[in-house]
């Protein structure tokens, strides 16, 4: 199991530990709700290292990528990312990715549902030597979040990175070293990712942490991100997208060029598409005291099956469960009445996603 | 399927159908309606539209359904679904269908 170098800052933190997908995550710190009230209001600090790093050199870095991903390489600009996904052979997600153009070098990152050993395997399947250089031994990768992490940034690496937007990259140095900083948080509040080397990671980590506890946030783990991420409706491949792997119900189609000739998963994909949509994921909300809006369980309208949740949380801002079932299209609508677990069951309704108004999305950063 | 639900689901098809034909013409979008999932973000992550096309959405929505979305009201413009809601609460608002 890949474990992350920061393993031992990690647990003298008070980290609790899971596996995902042949990687060991953290799962939190403290109190889930804590955590993800944390990025709503203040910050926190998450260890990404389970995150896929790689980096290629511009030549034959784009054609190698271009040739696996469902995006179009080519047309990132510089110092801009791409956030499309890796199918494999059949169509099916592997990965949901972030490509960046940082001048002379692609930077590849990629969260990841298959064991290292088949996502090599994958890359491999590009048709061409793989270019990439596998980051993921010698650096760190770390998620800040949260409607005041500009300001942690800011401190740290100057008032320069306010001005990125998102879904951009920019080098900037730490303790003399460089860091890879991408601006692409999914939680809908401002986020950073932030790719050290390991010589300099337990000092960036504990510069973002003194930041992140001034502002009166914390450290979290990866379950809070899931929360957050469905509360922001922003793909989550390690519960929706692990559950149902078509990238088509999952309305992952903007992540898709089309008109590409080729990409891995690509002919599967467009059959799929030219068959027609048979099912799409859509968001459910529950009263605050039903606690059968899980995964996995039914859902059922007018006393029949209707659809399968497919992932769930309790939203901290709404105070009620969420969830995103997956449906035939003529009942994918949001607005109508469902029960949970059984046709007798409890209450849920289709909702229209995102169901919160993110403080971030108040703030312009390009005039502080 | 009851009635009130066939009648609730084909409104807000309607309201959808036109919203996403529009929105794929003026933004030149490359894809066709069943592409476009009303949950996906239109603004930054997702279809990735900027302030110019935010201008577009608000022309689309005044275009298509004769209603005007206020500037400070930017939180309609978050999904396909938010603004769907909003269509529709400001029509039964203005006492029908425009």
């Amino acid at each position: 199991m890949r474990i992350s170098p920061l393993k031992d800052q990690l647990a003298a933190a008070g980290a609790v530990f899971r596996e995902r997908h042949g990687v060991e995550v953290v799962s939190h710190f403290g109190p889930l709700a804590a955590e993800c009230v944390a990025v709503r209001e203040a910050a926190a600090l998450t260890d990404f290292s389970f995150v896929r790093a790689f980096t290629l050199p511009e030549t034959p870095g784009i054609d190698f990528l271009d040739a696996l991903l469902a995006g179009n390489v080519p047309k990132i600009r510089f110092g801009r990312v791409l956030h499309t996904f890796l199918a494999d052979a059949g169509g099916f997600l592997a990965a949901d990715c972030f490509v960046a153009n940082n001048d002379q070098e692609f930077v590849f990152l990629c969260e990841s549902i298959l064991p290292d050993a088949e996502f090599d395997a994958l890359l491999a399947s590009a048709g061409m030597a793989s270019p990439a250089r596998d980051l993921s031994a010698d650096h760190v990768i770390l998620s800040l979040d949260g409607f005041k992490s500009w300001e942690i940034v800011k401190q740290i690496f100057g008032a320069d990175v306010v001005g990125l937007p998102y879904l951009s990259i920019e080098n900037y140095q730490f303790a003399g070293e460089p860091v890879r900083f991408i601006r692409a948080g999914k939680t809908s509040e401002f986020g950073y990712l932030l790719v050290a080397p390991v010589k300099i990671a337990a000092a960036l980590f504990e510069a973002l942490q003194a930041g992140v506890a001034e502002r009166g946030g914390r450290l979290a783990g990866v379950d809070a991100h899931d929360a957050l991420r469905l509360e922001g409706r922003f793909f989550n491949i390690f519960q929706e997208g692990a559950r149902v792997r078509d990238p088509l119900p999952l309305g992952l189609q903007w992540m898709i060029d089309f008109e590409k000739e080729k990409f891995s998963g690509g002919a599967a994909i467009k059959q799929r598409r030219a068959a027609g949509l048979k099912q799409k994921v859509i968001g459910l909300a529950a009263d605050a005291d039903c606690a059968a809006l899980r995964a996995g369980a039914r859902i059922f309208h007018a006393g029949q099956p209707a659809g399968e949740v497919v992932a769930d949380c309790v939203s901290q801002v709404l105070h009620r469960p969420l969830a995103l079932g997956l449906f035939p299209l003529d009942l994918a609508f949001s607005g109508l009445e469902f029960r949970v677990g059984s046709p007798a069951g409890a209450v849920i309704r289709s909702i229209s996603m995102p169901p919160i108004m993110p403080k971030s999305l108040l703030v312009k950063l390009d005039e502080m | 399927m009851s009635e009130n639900t066939n009648q609730t689901i084909a409104r807000r098809r309607q309201v959808i159908d036109t919203f996403k034909q529009e929105l794929i013409r003026r933004l030149n979008l490359p894809y066709v309606p069943e592409d476009l999932h009303e949950d996906v973000s239109l603004l930054g992550s997702g279809l990735g539209l900027d302030s110019l096309d935010s201008l577009e959405i608000v022309l689309c929505v005044e275009t298509c359904f004769k209603i005007k979305i206020p500037d400070e009201n930017i939180s309609v413009l978050r999904s396909i679904n938010t603004v769907v809601d909003f269509v529709i609460e400001q029509q039964d608002r203005n006492g029908g269908r425009a």
